[in-house]
């Protein structure tokens, strides 16, 4: 019981230490952009890589977010009948609707891994003027699909720990969100 | 094999918008063809870009067998088929269709493309050959004007506008129209003339530049060997007939549209025709036999091919 | 199985899932891959993988975490609340004088991008507190801000617009052209309906007291507050008219002149980037993997042959050329209600342009009331981008019912305003026949 408690804290952990220094990737896409444009319009020499780089950084930066959102219960749903219920209920509702979460992230994960060896065998490159490797940014699709499952992973065991009164998780205390989340 | 009463149907992913020409022209024509050769057995279901794979991906689809038939340019293949650049077009090599037409039917470069393409349980055929050309919003008169200009443009004629001292710069389709109107960029190519007037482009830029920066088979039909060979024999022998009837009539037909588009351009919004003075074209040649060498480096095949292109063009006089 | 009994298990799964609060994307994904598998077989998953990879590739969603980031700076140094102080003192004496405001911005904001979600964040994050805090009704409040946010795809630029174009084979220039004139009606319209409202109901959107209005010279120095928000406008505007970037770069450009107003009210520190880079991932990565899913789910749909099913209902209707109009928009904002704008112009521009042309109906008229039906799906439910924006920064106490519900008048608004289009087809018409 006790590693299940550690694997769950640690997975926890790990996508919200990932969360929080991918989160600044926007920082970088805001700096790549104004160097872009600095160099067209004010020194009339654009930079073919400024744009590209940041459309790479920008599918790695949504794709992170996966994990991390779970972790903080930050995908949106749709709360009209599901928060009448109360909360074991809602645990026995999530387990049956998990089905069909692993379903979608199992099968993306297979193909993600599919597509990025494929992309990784032929060492693709973008082919554009400046031509960088692709293989590393497709490698995050798997890569997030995983931490994505993980995270689930940690969901479905504190779903069964609500359900049905296992010591292995305590939930916290019954609030919506973390009040720092929306301030 | 199926039985030789079944009706088949194939899942098609173009690469062009519905409301392009080609879109209707060149797959409506196909699916036409087929349905009547094989008497209303084999039906293609059409999907227009975007709608089932993006056009980078429908080339994987395709060789995986997901789908059965695709429209890509060769350059969304670049990974795989290492002739793609030489598909795709080596600047200013050809002058015409026709040039380009016999490199590929007549000195088999065709059949290199479905060799490679073969590897990946694809067939390929080059559904046309035709010009790529350029819109700018002011004359290009001197090799000056073309270095201050900044190019919209993609692929390995990004390279090519580079190497001959224009700046290029990559926006989305999405933005072009906005980004040529305001003035972001100076220029850019979308196809040729048809390209350009579908995109609404003549509205923002009057100048279309002569000559083409290539001719080349720009776009290509591959086809999943898989679904292929699961067709009765004689079948799978009108397809490639079909296949190959195409590349002929549309090319042709391409020209001639083109020519229309162009005037049309003209007549309607004023469009004029920026000859490149000679200096300028001399100076864009050097440029382009670097990408030339650049591109023969690709692979075994592409050197071979690159090497065609080179005897070919000293046969013309032109090199 | 047919096309139509698929269409009825298809969306009705995806309604099923979601009234069992499974998170959105993965319902759409979950339900995408099961009929994939039933209609297509197994190796089909990988379109799900490819349209993940495409929509990571998709230039204009670039923009989306750079005006969220913006909003969130804004926000965070005070310059937000500041302005929303000075339009209290101005037009506290009007009910509903600050739901007017942010329409106001919102018109603003929608001439800065060409996308609908980035204005409902800015605003939600901006707006939605300043009017809840001062007693405005929290409906209201989330009515207003779905409007206005959605008609960044109305008001040029726009990417909608843009796909239009590109399916239909209309000009770029014109379909701007056309859109300006009903944006500015779409404006009138919802805010008649709110002065309105409000002034039957004061309880909606209470005036400030007599006493709290403040003197002149207060008013006046609060008016400086607005040069910031200003400054940034200008930034955004002045770059992508001045032709110095793009949309999208612009965003950017929106970025540094939030950074600079940070840097004014003395609030330009590592904490604040910390706050507001946290914030913007999480609402950005809510709405990727909204948009993974949901291309995946288009993308299914269509391949088990949504197209030619409109194609055949269509054909099969009776009645004139306006009947076929009417049933058209009808299936665009039954489609709106359930696909992602993007899907719904794959599926349904195809089949209907060429109709549209035969009838003998302006395509271009037609793309505005096309892409007004689209700005209505962005907040119907259960599936609107809109919806989902503004539940990613809303406080804990508002619930999706309450964003639900709280569309419905502005929706009647916006068929009204369709209404007008086609009473008065000049209102779109009129501009790009002087222009071009
Ligand atoms: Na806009
Ligand atoms: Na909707």
């Amino acid at each position: 019981m006790r590693a299940l408690t550690a694997f769950m804290t640690g997975i926890t952990r790990l996508n919200e230490l990932l969360g929080r220094w991918f989160s600044y990737l926007v920082m970088v896409m805001f700096l790549l952009l104004i160097t872009g444009v600095a160099f067209r319009y004010l020194l009339e020499r654009p930079l073919s890589w400024t744009g590209e780089l940041t459309q790479l950084l920008f599918g790695i930066y949504g794709l992170m977010a996966g994990g991390y959102l779970l972790a903080h219960n930050g995908h949106v749903n749709v709360d009209l009948v599901y928060s009448k219920f109360s909360r074991r209920n809602r645990a026995f509702l999530d387990l049956f609707t998990s089905l069909l979460f692993f379903l979608f992230t199992l099968s993306l994960l297979y193909f993600a891994v599919d597509m990025a060896w494929e992309s990784f065998s032929n060492r693709e490159t973008s082919y554009s003027s400046w031509n960088p490797p692709i293989w590393p940014v497709k490698a995050f699709i798997p890569l997030a699909t995983l931490l994505l499952i993980l995270q689930g992973v940690v969901k479905l065991l504190q779903d069964i720990a609500i359900a049905f009164n296992l010591s292995y998780y305590q939930p916290e205390p019954e609030v919506e969100e973390h009040p720092e989340d929306m301030a | 094999p199926v039985n030789a009463q079944d009706t088949i149907t194939w899942k098609v992913q173009s690469h062009w918008p519905g409301a392009s020409s080609s879109y209707k022209d060149s797959l409506g024509r196909l699916q036409k063809e087929l349905d009547e050769r094989t008497d209303g057995r084999l039906k293609l279901e059409l999907y227009e870009s975007g709608s089932l794979f993006k056009p980078t991906e429908t080339f994987n689809a395709v060789s995986r067998g997901i789908l059965e038939m695709g429209t890509i340019s060769p350059a969304y293949a670049q990974d795989k088929i290492s002739l793609a650049g030489v598909a795709s077009g080596l600047p200013l090599a050809f002058h015409t269709p026709a040039e380009a037409a016999y490199f590929h039917m007549n000195m088999g470069f065709e059949e290199m493309l479905q060799e490679e393409a073969a590897e990946h349980n694809v067939y390929w055929a080059t559904d046309k050959v035709y010009p790529t050309e350029m819109v700018v919003k002011n004359p290009i008169k001197s090799v000056e004007d073309l270095k201050k200009l900044k190019i919209r443009s993609s692929g390995a004629l990004e390279k090519f506008l580079d190497e001959a001292g224009a700046s290029t710069t990559y926006i989305s389709g999405a933005e072009l129209y906005s980004a040529l109107d305001s003035g972001i960029v100076d220029g850019a190519h979308w196809g040729a003339a048809q390209g350009a007037y579908s995109m609404s482009l003549y509205e923002v830029a009057k100048y279309h530049v002569k000559p083409a920066l290539n001719v080349a088979g720009t776009d290509a039909i591959i086809v999943s060997q898989k679904a292929l060979d699961k067709l009765p024999k004689e079948m799978q022998a009108t397809v490639k007939d079909a296949l190959r009837d195409q590349f002929w009539f549309r090319t042709n037909e391409y020209q001639h549209k083109e020519k229309v588009t162009l005037q049309k351009a003209i007549d309607e919004e004023g469009v004029e025709i920026n000859q490149l003075p000679q200096d300028v074209q001399d100076h864009m040649m050097e440029a382009a036999q670097v990408i030339w060498d650049e591109e023969a480096e690709r692979s075994e095949n592409a050197q071979k091919a690159v090497n065609m292109v080179k005897d070919y063009l000293k046969q013309l006089g032109r090199l | 199985m047919s096309i139509e009994l698929l269409t009825l298990l298809f969306f009705g799964s995806l309604l099923f899932f979601l009234v069992l609060g499974l998170p959105l994307a993965f319902v759409l994904g979950g339900v995408s891959v099961i009929f994939l598998y039933f209609t297509w077989g197994f190796d089909s998953f990988y379109l799900v993988a490819s349209q993940i990879w495409s929509t990571m590739g998709s230039f204009t969603l670039v923009a989306i975490p750079l005006f969220v980031f913006m909003a969130m700076i804004l926000e965070r140094t005070g310059v937000a609340r500041d302005l929303y102080r000075m339009m209290h003192l101005w037009f506290g004496g009007v009910r509903g004088g600050l739901a007017i405001g942010t329409l106001v911005i919102c018109a603003i904001f929608a001439a800065m991008v060409g996308i609908s979600g980035a204005a409902v964040v800015a605003m939600g994050t901006i707006a939605l507190p300043a009017m809840l805090e001062r007693g405005y009704d929290k409906k209201m409040v989330l009515g207003v801000i779905n409007t206005g946010g959605g008609w960044g795809v109305l008001i040029p630029p726009s990417i909608l617009m843009i796909l239009y174009a590109l399916i239909t084979g209309v000009s770029v220039g014109k379909m701007f052209a056309a859109g300006i004139l009903p944006g500015i009606m779409l404006m009138v319209l919802t805010s008649a309906y709110v002065l309105i409202r409000c002034y039957l109901q004061p309880h909606l959107a209470p005036d400030l007291p007599k006493e709290e209005r403040g003197t002149w010279p207060e008013k006046f120095a609060a008016l400086r507050s607005v040069l910031l928000p200003i400054l940034v406008v200008f930034m955004v505007l002045g770059s992508i008219i001045g032709g110095i970037t793009t949309p999208t770069e612009a965003a950017a450009m929106g970025v540094l002149g939030a950074l600079l107003s940070a840097a004014v009210y003395r609030a330009l520190n590592i904490e604040l980037i910390r706050d507001a880079s946290v914030r913007t991932f999480k609402l950005t990565g809510m709405i990727m993997w909204i948009l993974f899913a949901a291309h995946a789910f288009s993308a299914a749909y269509q391949s088990m042959g949504a197209q030619p099913m409109i194609e055949e209902i269509l054909m099969s209707l009776p009645g004139g050329p306006w009947a076929i109009i009417l049933f058209m928009m009808l299936i665009v904002f039954l489609l709106g209600m359930v696909l992602d704008p993007v899907g719904i112009m794959l599926i349904t521009l195809p089949v209907f342009t060429p109709i549209v042309a035969s009838l003998g109906f302006d395509p271009i008229w037609f793309g505005i009331l096309f892409v007004i039906n689209m700005e209505i799906g962005y907040m119907t439910p259960p599936f609107g981008f809109n919806l989902f924006y503004l539940k990613g920064v809303v406080p804990p106490g508002i619930t999706m019912s309450d964003i639900y519900r709280s569309v419905v008048p502005f929706v009647l608004i916006q068929i009204v305003g369709i209404g007008c289009l086609m009473v008065f087809p000049e209102i779109a018409t009129y501009l790009p026949d002087l222009l071009f």
